[in-house]
């Protein structure tokens, strides 16, 4: 078999994704050629190399069901969590504020302009083709202020979407690390009652 | 209990319970991260790719249709981030391995016996294979990250990355005879070739 179309069927073997007779194929190549069997050595050794390239410390939590019922971590990191919510919150409500203000400009502008033209307008009998122009403009006025409300409404409901999501990343994170403390936590009782386990037995020799 | 599948994660967010995807995250954010960091190679960048990836599928998850799996689509999600990143820094290596060769000074033989100075240097090796992943083709390095971190079988890494199972073998093979080149020229000679380096 050719050193090319063995290639593929050599890598299956190599990550275990080989049935009987493709190891089979393989194992017989392998067998007549020394540079694929050479080869395969080497991928071999790579990825022992490999493995090598660990991540850094990340602390995979626990699910938020097993979490247990209470340990004193727990205050700190609710008001933790209060402080984010709080924050997105915060942040959400900063923003809205400030479309509101703007759309609130807008609209002054727009009536604003509005007031100016109908001061200028003439009565319709005296100027029809000015007239005509006043409805005209105040056609496309109104037609723009429904734009921007259109508009203000769809950055509204994307803000609160992105704020969502954020703010259930953020918890989800939180929860990690919550968890890795509550194991941590756990571990120190441990200790801590082990320890005095050892001083009391101690005590009661003496 | 048996925690619940993708799946069904999926369909309760679907209809209207947001806390299914916070365990979606809990479930997806480590490997996620992890790929997009060995991708990358920045920790920083990763964690904000990887806060974007949840970000996005947040907002798409509504209209998933279940086509692919739901960590396939997840992947694909991290992994155009990731592409859009190197797009924008591309012609800047981020790792230069001549830095990296002057950091561990003049190439060592490494072997697996697990000594005190042995195990000091797999600090260095680590360095030395992040360096040469570094250097690969972006296709070739997320095939690498892929199958040897995440453990996808080249089915899943065929689906996640659109392109055809005989594809994915290629960019396997080259990827591996690059990786194999680069930390041979680093002075990395694998178990069983060359005896331990004692000081």
């Amino acid at each position: 078999m050719e050193c090319t179309t063995v290639r593929e069927q050599m890598l299956e073997a190599l990550y275990g994704e080989a049935g009987e007779d493709t190891l089979r194929r393989v194992d017989e190549h392998l067998a007549v050629c020394a540079a694929c069997r050479d080869e395969m050595a080497a991928f071999r050794r790579l990825r022992v190399d490999l493995k090598s390239y660990t991540l850094p410390a990340l602390t995979p939590g626990r699910p938020r069901w097993l979490r247990p019922a209470w340990n004193p971590g727990l205050p700190v990191a609710a008001a933790l969590l209060l402080a984010v919510g709080g924050a997105s919150l915060w942040r959400v409500s900063v923003l809205e504020r400030r479309l509101l203000e703007q759309d609130a400009r807008h609209a002054q502008a727009l009536a604003e302009l509005q007031a100016g033209l109908r001061a200028q307008a003439r009565p319709a009998a005296a100027a029809p083709a000015e007239a005509a122009l006043v409805l005209r403009l105040e056609e496309l006025v109104t037609k723009s202020e429904e734009r921007q409300d259109q508009r203000l409404a769809a950055s509204l409901r994307d803000l609160s979407e992105r704020s969502e999501a954020q703010r259930r990343y953020d918890l989800a994170r939180m929860s990690a690390g919550l968890s890795y403390l509550d194991g941590r936590t756990g571990q120190r009782a441990a200790r801590t009652a082990e320890l005095m386990g050892y001083v009391l037995q101690a005590a009661e020799r003496k | 209990m048996p925690s619940p599948t993708d799946d069904a994660l999926v369909e309760a967010f679907q209809a209207g319970e947001l806390a299914a995807f916070d365990l979606l995250v809990l479930r997806w954010q480590r490997r996620i991260l992890g790929t997009i960091y060995r991708i990358l190679g920045s920790e920083e960048e990763a964690r904000d790719l990887c806060q974007e990836a949840f970000l996005k599928a947040f907002r798409g998850l509504k209209d998933f249709k279940g086509e692919a799996r739901f960590s396939s689509w997840l992947y694909q999600i991290a992994l155009n981030l990731c592409r859009d990143r190197m797009r924008r820094r591309r012609g800047r290596s981020f790792v230069s391995l001549d830095a990296i060769g002057e950091d561990q000074g003049s190439p060592k033989a490494y072997s697996r016996d697990a000594g005190p100075l042995e195990l000091a240097e797999q600090g260095s090796l680590r360095g030395l294979v992040q360096g040469a992943l570094a250097t690969l083709p972006e296709e070739q390095r997320e095939v690498i990250v892929l199958k040897e971190y995440e453990d996808l079988t080249f089915l899943e890494i065929a689906l996640t990355l659109q392109v055809p199972l005989s594809t994915v073998k290629t960019r396997l093979y080259r990827g591996l005879v690059n990786l194999r080149g680069q930390l041979e020229r680093q002075g990395v000679k694998g178990a069983a070739a060359v005896p331990a380096v004692h000081a």
